[in-house]
Parts: C-alpha cells; structure tokens; sequence
C-alpha cells in the first residue's frame, strides 16, 4: 500500500512532467526510436540472409523421415577429395572435404562438404553442410545448413550441431534483452536528478518538508516519480520491439517472444535495475552541487548493465531463465543496500543544508 | 503558545542562534527582527521542525521539537511561507495548491473549497488555472501565503511575507496577517520592515545570534533611550537653559534658540513640577512634547550595541 503522501508526490511531479515538453518526449521517443531501431539493425540483415523456402525442420525429419531398409550404400566410382568446385555433375562418387556450387550429385558418398544449390539423390552423408539443395532418396548423419529446397521421406538426418542463426539467434535476443533493460537504468537518472536536485533548487522543498510528509514518503514518491515514466516507456519500447522482433522471428521459423528468459527480464530484472538507478541517483544527488554534476555522476549508473551486456556478448554470462533469477536476485540484494544507504541520507536536515 | 527554551543551532564551528529563550502567547502576532545572519531564518527553521536544535527545546501547541510524534503534529498545526516562495512554475495556482492540500490529507471537497477561499481572499480565483510561472512577483507571494494557510494551521510562520511586494499588495498582505489574528491564529513574522513590525506586531524580538530585547515595539525605546521633552517657548532665554540644567530631575539640557531639549527619567511623576517652575520663572510656555523613537531606532541602537560586545 502506497502512503497517500508518496502518491501526492508522485502525482504532482508526473504533472509537472507532462508539462516539460521536451523531459517527456525525450522519454517517449528515446525508448521508442531504440524500440524500432534495435530489432532492424540486429535481426533484419538475418532476415534477409535467410532464404525464402522452408527452413530445416530437423525434428520433423527425424519422426517422419524413416530411411527405407532396402536402400543401399551407393557404390563408388572415383574420389574427389579436398577440391573447390562448381557446376559440377558427379554419379557413384566419393566426395570428401570439398566445396561445391550448382552440383549434381547421384549416388555419390560425401563427407566434411558444404553443398550449396546441389540436387542429391541417393546419396550417403556425413557432416555436409547443405545450402538451398534438393534432396532425394539419400541418407544422412550429421548434417547442417540453412535450408533444403526439397526432400523426400526416405531421408533421415541426425543434428549433431546447430546451424548459424541457431547459434546467432539465442545472443542476439540476449543482447536485444539487455539493451531494453538499459534503458530503464539510464532513463530515470534524468528525471531523478530533476525531480530530486531540481526541486531543491527551485526552492520548493522547504514547504514539501513543513508539511507532515515524512521523508520516507517524500523519498518514496520521488522514486516512484522516475520509476513509474521509466518502466512504462520501457515498457512501450519492448511492445513496439518485440513486436518487430517477432516478425523477423515469424519469417525465420523460430519461436516467437517473449520467453521465460524475457519474462523475467522484463517484468523483473529491468525494475529492479530500474529502482537501483534511481536510488544511486539519489545518492549521488546528496554528494554533488547541481543537477548537470549529478546527471554527469549518474553516467556510471548504467554500467552494471553494460558489464553484463559485455558478459552476455562474451559469451561469459548465459541468460537463461536460471541466469536470470540469480542476476535479479544479486540486483535485489544491492537494491537493499541502496536502499537503506539512500534513506539514511535522505533527511530533511541534510537536503536542507548539505544538498546543492 | 510558542516556547523556546534556550534555544541553540549550530551549523559545524558557526553558532547561528543561541540560548534563545521566549515565549509566544496565542493569537499573538510576534516579529523576529535582527539583521541578515541573525538567525531568524534558522529559527523559523527551528521551529518548523526542518532543521533540529543543537541544543535546548521549543514546545508548539504542547507538542515538542525534540519528539518524533511532537514533529508530526507540529507540522499539522503550523503553516509556513518561506524565504523564496518555492511554487512550481509549470503547475496552476490550483494545482500547486491542491498538492499541498493533499500533503497535509485534506479530503477533496475540503480542499476545494479551501483552495477556492484563499485565492479569491488574494483576488487570484480568475487567475486559479494559469500557470504560476506566468504570475507577478507579487501574485506568486500570494499563492506562496495561500498555500501557507490552506490547511486552517492554529500557528504560521512567515519568513519576510511583504518582501518584493507593492505597497498596495504589502498591505494587502499586512491586513490579512492582522485578520488572522482576530481569526485566533498565533503568527510568527520574520522582517527586516521596521515599519511593517511596528504596525502589525504585537511583541518582537531583536536578535543578532542571541536574543537581544523582547517586547512590545512601543515599548523598546523605554529604558534604552534617555526620554526627551522638548519645550518650546515663545522667545529665547538663554539663561533659562542654566536654571533648568540645577532641577533634580533633569539630567541634561540643549539649549536650540526658543527650544530646549531636557533628558528626564520619569516625566510622568516631574512634569507638574516643571511646568509650574518653568511658570514661576516667567518662561512663556508654547508645548511641551515628549520625544519618540522609532522602532528603527531601537534596532539600530541596539543591533550597533549587539555589534561591540
């Protein structure tokens, strides 16, 4: 339950917001723009990467494509071995680490090969790369590719490994994640340090702090006040993002958002790193001599979130849902420590006399 | 009733008020004067509850400075016009009051109609949703009074209320403290308007980082300044002055052609014997009038004095 107080505060500094043109448009375009801006620049040029047909549906594959027991290995011929090759008609063939463009292949047996725009047919496979191929009446183990144009049910394949956009896809959406959970961090510590600072040099605290308003309730409302325009243009941008992102996902077959990873990122970790903003803004508010000095100190508000955007891009830090909690969790503690530091500072006394 | 019990803040090795010890009867209007670093404002601060002592207490309404639970209902039964009048400039005169209103948990329709009386009391309802920014220097000083007595407060301090005022606003302002009073409201005024404490103050203090004098303004001159008749005859005598200056009762005598100024200590008890000496003499008498002093001069008199110890 939200003192009426707190409420009265963060009212009347959500009206003066409105009334700031260009603090209130900051905070919706900023967002917005990385909104749209975000999910074009990292997934369309996979989008459009992506061939038109149907992608690789592994799994399918397995259930349905059971190899017929009257297929046989093809008898070889020749070997062609180690060659970078195109336009190219092979029948009863052993292909192995080779290269090869626009390729008719029958009856051959190709290992540790990448084949782009090949029509196969019976043919024996291992760890070939297939890129926009026709596959008919063949067998094969460990495959990989972006896409196979055609195939027929007497093929079965075995995934050993995950094609490019599988291991592109997870790090991208992390990273998309991570930057959506910035900008609650860094959004706040511009209405912070203006709701805060601001008002103490407007001269407006004295008579908030001669009424019976208690300065936990003063402190709450000013943080529910860079809180609540945060989350909710966050909010905002991740509906518009995510929405984007799920049409390029739509387009690449995969899974649309949001997931449990985004679950949590969304409605928990980016609060709780939004509140950890706004509550160091506070502090540094109490430590430095204008608005412009706690706006400049507040820069290194967002670098918990860069170290983990930096840990994600790694590869250091996986966010899976599991990862997620314990960083919520690690986020939460240092809140309680922010907290508690925050509202020992925060006291009429020293914003009276100490604070710029 | 206001009590100050040696009343002392210090700002780290500066001592901004000490020992100040006095008491504020209700419905009184009661000025701090003294000069810039005084510790007027520290005071009000005080006694506000914004700012704690560093040593000794003051008691509002019975409840005390010092107690936690004594900060909350002070707070509720005092109002508070501060230096600057710290309104937003964004927000309507109405919604800078609402605020406040809800700040000290007026319900609604007593806020309403709260808000409604204070502005059309300062002739700013028409005014009530134009944004106070656009506002005179004088308009925005009304809102600040306004918001000080929104919530009804039984006590209201006010740090310089006429300060960049008109002199019709200046009165305006000055009448609706006097009608304050007669309200029954007890008014704590900071001022460096001599001439606005001496109208409208019941009783004020002067201090200079300690209390200096208390009292009523008519009063403070007593016993600070020699009290001077001045006796106006018809034509110069110059030997009268010599004669004057042998009466028991006069301390001093300048001698200014027809005028003469005696220094007296109890004019009140001696002056039946002087004017029916001055008569046995031959002196033709045209007044006899008592010198006053203002207010003014009992500051500066005594702030000069403040100054040298």
């Amino acid at each position: 339950m939200i003192p009426q107080n707190a409420m009265a505060v963060m009212r009347k500094d959500l009206a003066e917001f409105r009334r700031q043109k260009l603090v209130i448009g900051s905070i919706i375009a900023m967002p917005l723009l990385l909104g749209i801006l975000i999910p074009i620049s990292l997934f369309a040029p996979i989008a459009m990467e992506a061939p038109d047909g149907p992608t690789w549906d592994v799994e399918n594959l397995f259930s349905t494509g059971a190899l017929d027991p009257s297929w046989t290995m093809p008898e070889t011929s020749s070997v062609l071995e180690g060659i970078e090759t195109a336009d190219v008609a092979l029948s009863n063939t052993r292909v192995d680490n080779a290269t090869i463009e626009r390729a008719v292949l029958t009856g051959c047996i190709v290992h540790d090969t990448e084949l782009r725009n090949a029509t196969l047919d019976s043919c024996a496979l291992d760890n070939v790369d297939l890129y926009n191929c026709i596959v008919t009446n063949s067998k094969g183990t460990a495959l990989d590719g972006n896409a196979i144009m055609s195939i027929d049910s007497e093929l079965t394949f075995e995934r050993t490994r995950e094609s490019d956009l599988e291991q592109l896809l997870p790090t991208f959406l992390n990273m998309t994640l991570i930057l959506f959970i910035i900008l609650p961090v860094t959004l706040p510590t511009i209405i912070a340090s203006y709701s805060i600072v601001g008002e103490k040099n407007n001269k407006s605290l004295e008579p908030i702090l001669a009424s019976p308003t208690t300065d936990g309730e003063l402190l709450l409302g000013k943080v529910l006040s860079a809180f609540v325009p945060s989350i909710a243009s966050t909010l905002g941008a991740v509906v518009v993002g995510g929405a984007l992102v799920n049409v390029f996902l739509a387009q690449l077959g995969e899974p649309l958002l949001p997931n449990l990873t985004w679950i949590l990122g969304i409605l928990v970790l980016a609060p709780l790193a939004c509140i950890m903003s706004i509550l160091a803004c506070v502090i540094v508010s109490s430590r430095v001599t204008d608005v412009r000095a706690a706006q400049q100190v507040g820069g290194f508000i967002v670098m918990p979130v860069i170290v983990l955007m930096f840990g994600v891009l790694a590869g250091v830090i996986l966010l899976t849902p599991l990862a997620m909690l314990a960083i919520c969790a690690a986020f939460a503690a240092a809140n309680g420590g922010l907290y508690y530091f925050a509202k020992a500072i925060f006291n009429r006394e020293d914003i009276l006399i100490r604070w710029a | 009733m206001i009590i100050c019990n040696a009343l002392t803040r210090r700002y780290d090795d500066i001592t901004a008020i000490s020992d100040l010890t006095l008491t504020i009867e209700d419905q009184e209007v009661f000025g701090l004067l003294g000069p810039n670093g005084a510790g007027k404002t520290t005071t009000m601060r005080m006694l506000a509850c914004l700012i704690s002592p560093t040593a000794g207490d003051a008691t509002i309404g019975g409840h005390s400075i010092l107690d936690r639970q004594g900060q909350q209902e002070i707070r509720r039964i005092t109002g508070l016009l501060p230096e600057a009048p710290g309104l937003y400039d964004t927000l309507s005169a109405h919604a800078n009051l609402d605020f406040y209103g809800k700040l000290y948990g007026m319900p609604s329709s007593l806020r309403e109609r709260s808000i409604k009386e204070v502005l059309e009391k300062f002739d700013l309802w028409d005014r009530r949703d134009d944004a106070v920014g656009t506002f005179s220097k004088g308009m925005r000083q009304k809102v600040a009074i306004a918001r000080a007595i929104l919530h009804d407060p039984t006590y209201l301090f006010l740090d310089e209320p006429t300060a960049g005022l008109d002199p019709k606003a200046s009165k305006t302002v000055r009448d609706y403290i006097v009608s304050l009073r007669e309200e029954g409201k007890t008014i704590v005024i900071n001022t460096h308007n001599l001439g606005e404490a001496e109208r409208i103050c019941d009783r004020v203090a002067l201090i200079n980082g300690r209390m200096i004098q208390v009292g009523p303004p008519e009063n403070l001159a007593k016993g600070l300044f020699a009290r001077t008749l001045t006796v106006t005859l018809t034509e110069e005598d110059p030997s009268l002055a010599e004669r004057l200056g042998t009466l028991p009762f006069v301390a001093s005598v300048e001698a200014s052609g027809a005028r003469l100024k005696l220094a007296v200590t109890d004019p009140e008890r001696t002056n039946p014997q002087l004017v029916r000496w001055l008569v046995e003499q031959g002196a033709q008498v045209q007044f006899i009038e008592e010198e006053e002093y203002s207010l003014e001069d009992v500051y500066l008199a005594l702030i000069e004095e403040s100054g040298r110890r």
